[in-house]
């Protein structure tokens, strides 16, 4: 018996948790929002989604051994990267970046011999490799790392980078070409100009996939779906906070329109596209419920939720921008702090601070009280 | 209180696996004193009883050996009948205090007190406090000091939980004792002033339930047994209160404040012993389990007994090495090192964790998953209390909840990061003390 380790209680520990193993269920959550995109968008998405990986994973890696300043092989094997939430971060970009694109003034694309030079065209997307990698080292070093790595970032790293390049490089919603084809080219339904097209087999296609989408993840409603149901049956995540994102966005869709425009069917349908298009659903999912960056309570995870659906559809409703879920997201990220400061649950037995009795002045007795008390015991 | 088909629970917790399969079919057998004993007259809540006896001075099993000082400390016996060799300092699983050692010389007869018949509520408390009866769940705490509570108390439930992990020696003594129990569970509640109780048992002992409860309908006592959910921390005192009365204990006091007592399952064998048998308390039933020991038993333990001869009866080490020896329960128990540890009237459990049962590898940074808190039955917010006292920060530790905690171990049992949260509670609790800065 001569190893052994003496530590605090508890000494043991739920079996199979870890951090590892929460990001390795979200990436498998992921796979079929992947994979949706793969089909409908093809082999670029793919491309994206390896690049966006290694580049956070590599950012991760470098910063923690500079921080440390050691480049050690040891230092590598014992690097942070283990926990998989880099990887976990590079994919959630990937997924909120179109598959091709084309940014003013590079171009380094590849296209189809003899083709013109248009999206759809393009075979690889050099432009967009770059793009990628420039995400994911923002996301990983300024978001992440600078604020002292997993568990300490103040917003979605994933959701800043995506802004961050939506700003940088001009990116407004860039359609990319559906797999069957006959969704619209380059414009997805928020950024239609009248967004009044709605129509039923519009929403199944949204459902299933096939639709312009200003980010390869989205596309497929029901792909991420099966994301939410398998990180909701694995406790990984709250289930209630997404619902709570989505009922505020169709809350708030509903009661814009209702104010704005008048009345008619076609409002129930706005309500249905609002939720259904854009980002909303793949970022209530994914991005709203990750840890860091939203509320520990339940309550603090409905005004939380709520806010994000709120600031979407004010967003995309009253503002020039097609999408608002990164910003709304990126929002409630720095309003989440102040939510866990305001919403803290009531230990167990708490009993309100009673006001204390009208004071009633009564002299101190000649004698020494303490004296007295001490000669008691 | 009506007996409900659905098993009673509390809020949040947590469900460790048993492993309660290796210990819980031994009966309760006796293991001989050993050749020395040393025994801690520190065995209980308040301040170390005051040792009566000198080097030299000839002991029977239940001579008075060290006096209660002041109300929350109690008075110890000795366990052998021999002579005292020496009374010195040595380890305890929580520090240092002075031992009695005594060298066994296996003769004398036990001395015992005449046995009370139908006491009054003062003479058995008397007799309590006479005995050095503390809780034996872990904290204790004189019993005769709890039965006296000033409250009015109208329910009085013996907590037969048993929720930590490994341990099965309150079982055993529910199933090998289950006359003496239940007329030691009668003796406390009497002492209460209280004629009727309750036992509370935990769904995953269905014998012990049925057990129990037939020998209250044969016998028509004035008690019922109440079936808890399987989970833990159920037999924490907050949470088994609230599974049995509804009543939530409020921040900062005691289960009297409620009109509760909770008193533990050998504590009441032990009343029955001190009451109807005159046996002052100096040896206690232990379960020593885990994977690291070859025969894991229920076994009557001498106070002052050290941990190397328990684990020898014990049939020694088993093949794979244990990583960590544990004082109690895997839950709230200490990790030791020292095999020269003495067991005492509060040791439930002796436990040899193997590499595959107990965690021992480093803590990550927290991810913020908020699990802590969605664990913790105490309503706090563990992780902030850990970075906030890892900061220095002790008055928002305070904020957070750190006085409320129970220790549990429910947060860092579900953390993934494997952050040692109660430790940090600990450091937290120590500081806030300390002034609050
Ligand atoms: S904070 Fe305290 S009471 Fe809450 S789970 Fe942790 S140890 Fe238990
Ligand atoms: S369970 Fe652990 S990782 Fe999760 S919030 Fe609590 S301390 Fe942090």
């Amino acid at each position: 018996m001569s190893n052994l380790t003496v530590s605090a209680s508890p000494h043991v520990t739920k079996a199979g948790n870890s951090t590892r193993g929460i990001m390795l269920d979200v990436i498998i959550a992921l796979m079929p929002a992947l994979l949706a995109a793969v089909f409908f968008f093809g082999y670029h998405v793919l491309i994206n989604a390896v690049v966006c990986a290694g580049a956070a994973v590599g950012t991760e890696l470098l910063f923690g051994c500079a921080q440390k300043k050691d480049f050690s092989r040891a230092a590598l094997k014992k690097s942070s990267v283990k926990d998989l939430s880099a990887v976990v971060t590079g994919l959630i970009l990937a997924l909120n970046l179109p598959s091709r694109l084309i940014v003013g003034g590079w171009d380094f694309n590849f296209y189809a011999a003899g083709a013109a030079r248009t999206v759809e065209n393009i075979i690889f997307s050099f432009d967009t490799v770059l793009i990628c990698i420039i995400g994911g080292v923002f996301a990983i070093a300024l978001v992440k790392m600078l604020f002292g790595g997993i568990g300490k970032n103040f917003a979605n790293p994933a959701a800043a980078a995506r802004i961050f390049i939506m700003l940088s490089f001009g990116l407004k919603a860039v359609g990319t070409v559906g797999f069957l084809a006959d969704a619209a080219t380059g414009a997805t339904w928020l950024s239609s100009a009248a967004k009044s097209t709605s129509n039923q087999s519009m929403f199944l296609n949204m459902f299933l996939g096939n639709r312009g989408a200003a980010a390869a993840g989205e596309t497929s409603m029901i792909a991420v779906l099966i994301g939410y149901v398998y990180l909701s049956v694995k406790k990984i995540i709250d289930f209630r906070l997404p619902l709570a994102v989505v009922a505020s966005a169709a809350a708030f869709a509903f009661l814009f329109d209702a104010l704005g425009r008048g009345s008619g069917p076609r409002i129930l349908n706005n309500v249905f596209a609002n939720v259904m298009a854009g980002g909303l659903v793949f970022g209530a999912v994914f991005m709203a419920t990750d840890y860091s960056t939203s509320p520990n309570t339940f309550w603090g995870k409905m005004i939380f939720g709520a806010g994000i659906g709120f600031f979407t559809v004010v967003i995309r409703v009253f503002t020039a921008m097609p999408e608002g879920m990164s910003f709304a997201i990126l929002l409630m990220n720095i309003a989440a702090p102040l939510i866990d400061k305001y919403v803290v649950p009531k230990p167990f037995g708490y009993a309100r601070p009673q006001k204390p009795p009208p004071v009633t002045v009564t002299p101190p007795p000649a004698t020494d009280a303490g004296a007295k008390r001490e000669g008691k015991k | 209180m009506a007996e409900s088909l659905k098993p009673s629970t509390f809020l949040r917790g947590v469900h460790p696996s048993h492993n309660k399969e290796l210990s819980e079919r031994a009966a309760v057998s006796v293991m001989p004193a050993p050749k020395t004993v040393y025994i801690p007259v520190q065995q209980h809540l308040g301040r170390p009883a005051v040792p009566v006896v000198e080097k030299g001075a000839a002991v029977a099993p239940g001579t008075l050996i060290a006096r209660a000082d002041g109300a929350l400390s109690s008075n110890v016996f000795s366990s052998v009948s021999g002579v005292v060799a020496d009374i010195r300092e040595l380890a305890t699983p929580s520090g240092y205090c002075p031992h009695i050692v005594i060298d066994n010389d296996g003769a004398g007869e036990p001395r015992e007190l005449p046995s009370l018949d139908d006491p009054s509520a003062e003479k058995i408390r008397d007799r309590l406090d006479e005995c050095g009866v503390v809780g034996m769940g872990g904290a204790g705490f004189p019993t005769a000091m709890k039965l006296a509570a000033k409250e009015k108390i109208d329910a009085f439930i013996i907590n037969g939980a048993e929720c930590e992990p490994y341990i099965t020696c309150d079982y055993r003594i529910m199933l090998d004792y289950t006359e003496q129990f239940v007329r030691g569970a009668q003796i406390l509640a009497r002492g209460a002033g209280l004629d009727n109780f309750v036992i509370a048992i935990e769904e995953n002992k269905p014998d012990a339930i049925d057990r129990v409860g037939r020998y209250i309908r044969d016998n028509k006592l004035a008690a019922a047994v109440i079936t808890l959910k399987t989970k833990y921390p159920q037999g924490a005192e907050k949470q088994l209160i609230y599974a049995v009365t509804g009543r939530r204990v409020p921040v900062g006091k005691l289960p009297a404040s409620v009109g509760a007592l909770v008193d533990n399952v050998h504590t009441a064998l032990s009343a029955y012993l001190a009451v109807s048998k005159g046996q002052p308390l100096y040896r206690r039933v232990m379960t020593v389990s885990g994977r690291g020991i070859k025969n894991p038993s229920n076994i009557w333990v001498c106070n002052g007994t050290p941990y190397r001869d328990i684990i020898e009866f014990c049939g020694g080490e088993s093949e794979t090495p244990a990583v960590k020896m544990i004082s109690g329960g895997p839950m709230m128990g200490f990790a030791v090192s020292d095999t020269g540890i003495a067991a005492t009237k509060t040791s439930g459990s002796l436990l040899l964790l193997t590499d595959s049962e107990a965690f021992t590898g480093e803590p990550g940074p927290c991810i913020n998953c908020a699990e802590c808190a969605a664990a913790c039955p105490m309503k706090l917010m563990p992780m902030y209390i850990d970075s906030y006292i890892l900061a220095g920060d002790a008055k928002n530790a305070v904020k957070y909840g750190a006085r409320n905690c129970i220790e549990c171990g429910c947060c860092a049992f579900v953390c993934p990061a494997k952050r040692p949260l109660v430790q940090s509670i600990r450091l937290a609790k120590k500081k806030a003390q300390g002034g609050g800065k």
